[in-house]
């Protein structure tokens, strides 16, 4: 889905403007009700500029949930350390194994 | 471009756009800290992981909506990074490298539990539960002002998970387009459309927060519909 070069902004219609918003959003910054293209179309269609609006108040918002907000509980570290653990102990007897078939020296 | 999995050794950022850059500056302590892990010293290792279990965690979290789920994939992310830390040469930001990482270790878990993001795109009809109205004709009050973190969080956990992983990975994470749709194995067109109906949908949900799940709890009880 891509922005067709042939949009006319100046006549757009409600159901056209729902259709290419997706690659609105998607092209530029994001900032649709920005758009200098649009101006004229949101101002006579405050439906569409309100769900603009929201759309990019959810976009915005969504920016800060970027921040963690939750710690795992330390069964987490538990497991992985115990697993850790039981590798390095694998490991060194991997490392001490002798062929009981080979050749001796 | 194919699916990477999460075995990959790099992963620089391919975005025109530097943005993720500033969202994953680097940790005081951090390098240092990768240099002795990948020489096999665990404090060093240990470090890491306290740096980064919060932001691991909650990725898991929001991607999974479930507790223990994101606990156990927190634990599978850490180890396979203590196993892959030799790989990593600095060539992107090593917090960008742990996300993509954990991100692809997430996407294996939505695969196996049947998540097809195509088909979620595909299938849905309009009239569907799940389906985003397209309400352009109501006069319902707009969000300006009305969203904070807490609300549209929870309303994040309560999306379908094809949305929700679309959403995350590109509004929260900063995730391209082009990106999502290597890791998901789609079109750059259904990522756009994901992500919109994502919105459109979370546009629903926080019109009506009373009627939102509450947050995830550290019980590990709390699920969300899948």
């Amino acid at each position: 889905m891509t922005l067709p070069g042939n949009i006319d902004f100046d006549n757009l219609k409600p159901e056209e403007f729902e259709h290419i918003l997706p690659d609105l959003f998607a092209t530029g910054n994001g900032k649709v009700s920005q758009d200098p293209r649009l101006q004229k179309f949101l101002a006579a269609n405050p439906d569409c500029a309100a769900l603009v609006s929201d759309l990019e108040t959810i976009a915005e918002t969504a920016r800060s949930l970027l921040e963690p907000v939750a710690e795992p509980s330390e069964r987490v570290w538990q497991n992985i350390q115990a697993k850790l653990q039981e590798d390095s102990a694998l490991a060194s007897i991997d490392d001490d194994y002798i062929d009981p078939g080979a050749p001796l020296d | 471009m194919s699916c990477q999995g999460p075995m990959m050794t790099q992963a620089p950022p391919s975005r025109a756009n530097p943005g993720l850059y500033p969202r994953n500056p680097p940790i005081a302590g951090e390098a240092a800290a990768i240099e002795a892990a990948q020489k096999g010293d665990p404090e060093a290792f240990a470090t890491l992981y306290n740096l980064h279990k919060r932001r691991v965690y909650t990725l898991c979290l929001r991607m999974l909506g479930n507790v223990s789920e994101a606990e156990d994939m927190t634990q599978n992310a850490f180890l396979h990074l203590f196993r892959k830390l030799g790989s990593f040469r600095g060539e992107s930001a090593f917090s960008t490298w742990l996300h993509r990482l954990t991100v692809n270790l997430v996407l294996m878990q939505l695969r196996k539990k049947g998540l097809s993001l195509v088909s979620l795109e595909e299938t849905v009809s309009s009239s569907g539960d799940d389906a985003p109205r397209h309400d352009f004709g109501s006069r319902d009050p707009v969000l300006v002002g009305s969203v904070d973190r807490v609300t549209l969080q929870r309303a994040v956990a309560a999306l379908p998970p094809g949305y929700r992983t679309v959403f995350v990975l590109h509004d929260v994470e900063g995730f391209e387009h082009n990106e999502i749709a290597a890791m998901l194995d789609c079109s750059t067109g259904n990522s756009k459309s994901q992500l919109h109906k994502a919105r459109l949908k979370l546009r629903e949900l926080l019109r009506n927060p009373s009627r939102l799940p509450q947050s995830p709890q550290p019980s590990g009880s709390v699920e969300f519909a899948q």
